[in-house]
């Protein structure tokens, strides 16, 4: 598995089933994770047809700040959405199985498979707004063609959408009228996984040069934070934890959201970058693992020809536990 | 292969045939005991002057021969921060299958980064030239294997953020 | 820490089926085969491959990229099974009489699980994982490796699943005391284990193998409808009946006449025909009793194994420390799918009870004390079926269930041996 996939398989498992025609409606209590602490629940309180679907983000404050009802609205306009959210939860909505009888397979599917999208409907919010933001200024202030890669002195007052996604892994969004700049922050706890973040960093900031001049401009930096969001980050360095902070800056162009269908097609994706780099640092380590594993049989096999013939013909062995047996001639 | 490693490992392997010439040492100090002598180290008149071959600042061997045992710690090449922590992860990972491995020690030698400990008992079971084959194959295997894990983890992070940012369109 | 609140991973990897879900749920969210599904061609010769690559490292960047991509491309559960039908995939299992055999492919699944099915960022979560009665502590100190050095886990605990079946049957109404001392008869597709448990402790010289299971019961179901010349005698078809019409009965031969007596008691079953076109319709007649009476009368359907169930737990019971021993006959615990037939608890106790019965009354005849008795109680209950799981996920909710695992900073500060001793849960 190369990607990572926005969609929640779970999510989209249990309402897939709850749809399918021979479904025996029966009582719900489950809950179902996410990437970025990140949970959902499903039940059934009121009655065994009604699925009540609720989801728990980490950073939703920040969320409704940026809009992030009226996404949703829009998304699941034809299901009920709760005012006032089960206790505990950030957001609700009720799934009514009896208003899907008829419905044909397609679009229960299509359901199915939009429910499991839920969070990324969610931290969609910022980036549309983004976006939007991004359209004004370029339509107030149209870039200068001789400034294309300097920084826009008129837009260093722009508001940064904050969002703090993790627990001090935060994601900022800056749009300005020629791009939107996407910085993450992240975390690395352990020494082996903060070598190996950096060669991996490199080839991002490298790849785009080599060989995919469409993608985004990577810029990373580490313990310094990049100059957009200097003011925001008053201590890069945590003292008390010992913690250092790498920083990922993706610099969107216009190319990046110029139309509906692309636009998603990159938030979804760039919403999944911390969980795919910190996903791929660990299949380095696992494979790694399998070589060393490999290796040390090797050695295995090299010091055991060092052992003398003799030994073969005793009739009893030892195995490495200690215990004996006997050979048979 | 460069030029200083064959008459590096040549070294190595020449001190090797004449230190492993152990014989079977009961403990002067304490009765009915067998200790490997170069590890404790009680009795000076049966040590014999260890020896380092380096071949640069970063790679060398330090041999402590003694009349029941040898010592061998091997410091392994690291030139950067990624091969620091790859050496220590499979040095780690080889130590905690000691068990299997009959001369391994636990723990290497400070300052060395794995430590192979021969005895009179292991010179018994195994034919002396193929232990000293050993420990010149582990060492050159070691380097390799080093070099490869590392070209292999530039290689799959070049991978894994083409194939991130290609989605980008 | 920030895993305060994320709910712990419980991770059941049996031989045959993985279960996996979180702590609270009380079902797996996901249970598939414990299968990966690697390319075939490099099974064999990978490693040759790369040695080989040595040479050629220079010829070309491209090249080596796509070597080094084959440990992405795999499958697992449904998925495995699935690709495995085509002509590049091979199956494996890692897991073998309980134990993982192949950690590399273990550690791929494991990494498949966490990330594809369960979602979720292992450094946020608790896991619970299992393991078998016996399990040699090498095996887990390699499974903490692989958790807390490729994974950086934040914590891991690591039970026995007999442990966890004892936990799970504390739903029952039946247990007043929540002890971890109990008998544990855990019956899946291969095999049959009867394992003595004391205070959280397996009394690993006193357990037994049966080698009888589900897999027995459907191939006896499946020979029955052979020869009466059934118009199906799939082993689909076989499993599906053993699964909705089998039950235990008291006496076999009260049984048989009762069956004759009244006819209704024959079943039918419905089998759809591949294309659907038309169902063909199976009867089940004395199966019905008969293939779950297997464990009681083995001689039925095999030659080579003939002690029944009863007097095999009487048995490990019998070996065990004579101060459990009462514990062990009051707290029979059963796990697993092929304990769900209806009455099958009842029939094992009814049985036991005649030995257990039969011993005192000999030892009161030969001593002239009068005994205090031993009460037999098998306890059954709702969730049997995955009691390993349930009990994972029962233990790994309760608050305390971090205070007994090991961290990561554990690990990195005490290396792999740790995970050789964890605390009991105290029983709340």
């Amino acid at each position: 598995m190369l990607q990572l996939d926005a969609k929640n398989l779970l999510v989209e498992d249990a309402f897939l089933e709850a749809f399918d025609t021979d479904y025996v409606p029966a009582t719900l209590d489950r809950i179902i994770t996410d990437f970025d602490f990140t949970t959902y629940h499903i039940s059934t309180p009121e009655s065994k047809e009604k699925l009540l679907f609720s989801i728990n983000i980490k950073c939703w404050n920040d969320l409704v700040k940026y809009g992030v009802f009226q996404i949703l609205k829009d998304k699941y306009d034809e299901l009920i959405i709760l005012t006032e959210p089960e206790a505990g939860w950030n957001f609700s909505l009720y799934v009514d199985l009896t208003q899907f009888k008829l419905a044909n397979n397609e679009n229960k599917k299509e359901l199915a498979s939009r429910l499991s999208l839920l969070k990324s409907h969610c931290f969609s919010a910022p980036f549309y707004k983004a976006f939007n933001r991004h359209d004004i200024l370029a339509a107030e202030g149209p870039v200068d063609p001789n400034n294309i890669y300097g920084e826009d002195i008129s837009t260093v007052t722009e508001e940064v959408f904050v969002l703090n996604y993790r627990d001090s892994e935060v994601i900022y969004i800056k749009p300005s009228n020629d791009r939107v700049t996407v910085i993450f922050s992240t975390v690395f706890r352990d020494e082996t996984d903060k070598v190996f973040s950096k060669v991996f960093l490199q080839e991002f900031s490298d790849a785009r040069k080599r060989s995919i001049q469409t993608a985004p401009q990577v810029i990373n930096s580490h313990r310094e934070p990049p100059l957009e969001i200097r003011n925001l980050t008053s201590n890069p360095f945590n003292e008390t934890t010992g913690e250092e902070k790498t920083y990922i800056t993706f610099v969107l162009f216009p190319r990046h959201f110029s139309s509906v269908d692309v636009r998603w097609n990159t938030i979804q994706h760039i919403q999944l970058f911390r969980s795919y780099f910190h996903y791929h640092i660990k299949i380095v380590k696992c494979f790694l693992h399998q070589r060393m594993r490999y290796r040390v049989s090797e050695f295995m096999k090299v010091l055991n020809r060092a052992r003398q013939d003799s030994i073969d013909e005793e009739k009893e062995r030892k195995t490495v536990s200690g215990r004996r047996f006997e050979l048979r001639s | 292969m460069s030029q200083t490693l064959r008459p590096y490992l040549t070294a190595v392997r020449f001190s090797l045939n004449a230190a492993l010439c152990v014989e079977n040492f009961s403990s002067q100090i304490v009765e009915r005991h067998n200790y490997p002598e170069v590890e404790n180290k009680k009795t000076k008149e049966i040590l014999l002057n260890p020896l380092v071959i380096s071949r640069n600042e970063n790679e060398h061997v330090l041999i402590e021969p003694s009349i029941n045992s040898v010592r061998i710690s091997i410091k392994i090449k690291q030139s950067d921060e990624i091969e620091h922590i790859l050496v220590d992860k499979f040095t780690r990972f080889l130590t905690k299958r000691a068990e299997n491995f009959l001369i391994l020690r636990r723990a290497p030698i400070k300052g060395y980064d794995i430590s192979f400990l021969l005895t009179n008992y292991h010179n018994e079971i195994m034919m002396k030239h193929k232990l000293v084959d050993f420990i010149i194959e582990f060492m050159e295997d070691v380097d390799k294997e080093i070099s490869e894990m590392k070209l292999f983890l530039n290689s799959r992070a070049r991978f894994v953020a083409e194939a991130y940012l290609s989605v980008f369109d | 820490m920030s895993s305060i609140n994320t709910p712990a991973i419980v991770m059941d990897n049996g031989t045959g089926l993985t279960k996996l879900g979180f702590a609270g749920n009380d079902l797996p969210s996901w249970v598939f085969p414990t299968a990966i599904a690697t390319r075939a061609e490099n099974s064999n010769s990978k490693y040759n491959k790369s040695t080989s690559s040595r040479g050629g490292q220079t010829s070309g960047g491209n090249l080596s990229i796509k070597r080094g991509m084959e440990d992405l491309d795999f499958y697992i559960g449904e998925e495995a099974l699935e690709a495995a039908k085509g002509p590049s995939y091979s199956l494996n299992y890692p897991i073998r009489h309980g134990q993982v055999e192949n950690w590399d492919h273990m550690e791929r699944f494991w990494e498949n699980s966490i990330f594809k099915y369960l979602k979720c960022e292992p450094e946020d979560h608790y896991f619970l994982l299992t393991e078998p009665p016996l399990n040699p502590p090498e095996n887990r100190e390699n499974t903490a490796e692989i958790m807390f050095e490729s994974f950086n886990c934040a914590g891991l605990y690591i039970a026995v699943q007999a442990v966890l079946a004892l936990a799970a049957s504390w739903t029952s109404s039946k247990v007043q005391d929540r002890s971890l001392t109990g008998t544990v008869i855990d019956s899946g597709d291969g095999v049959t284990h009867v394992i003595p448990v004391a205070e959280g402790y397996v009394i690993g010289s006193a357990i037994k193998n049966i080698p009888l299971a589900g897999r027995d019961i459907t191939i006896f179901i499946q020979t029955l409808l052979r020869d009466r010349g059934e118009p199906d005698t799939s082993l689909r078809t076989a499993e599906q009946i053993k699964q909705q019409f089998c039950y235990t009965s008291s006496d076999i031969v009260k049984e048989f006449n009762r069956f004759d007596s009244n006819p209704e008691k024959f079943a039918q079953y419905m089998v759809e025909t591949v294309n659907k076109s038309r169902t063909l319709t199976v009867d089940v007649g004395y199966e019905r009793f008969l293939a779950p009476e297997i464990f009681f009368n083995p001689e039925i359907a095999s030659s080579d194994f003939l002690t029944p169930l009863p007097t095999i737990v009487d048995q490990v019971i019998q070996a065990s420390p004579i101060d459990v021993r009462k514990n062990l006959y009051k707290n029979i615990v059963l796990s697993g799918g092929s304990t769900m037939f209806k009455d099958f608890g009842r029939r094992l106790q009814r049985d036991l009870k005649q030995i257990v019965n039969e011993r005192v009354a000999s030892s009161e005849r030969t001593s002239g004390a009068k005994s205090s008795g031993v009460e037999v109680q098998v306890i059954s209950h709702k969730r049997q079926k995955n009691a390993v799981w349930f009990g994972g996920s029962l233990l790994a909710q309760t608050s305390e269930f971090k205070s007994y695992c090991h961290t990561k900073q554990d690990y990195d500060e005490y290396g792999p041996n740790i995970v050789r001793n964890f605390s009991l849960f105290s029983v709340p």
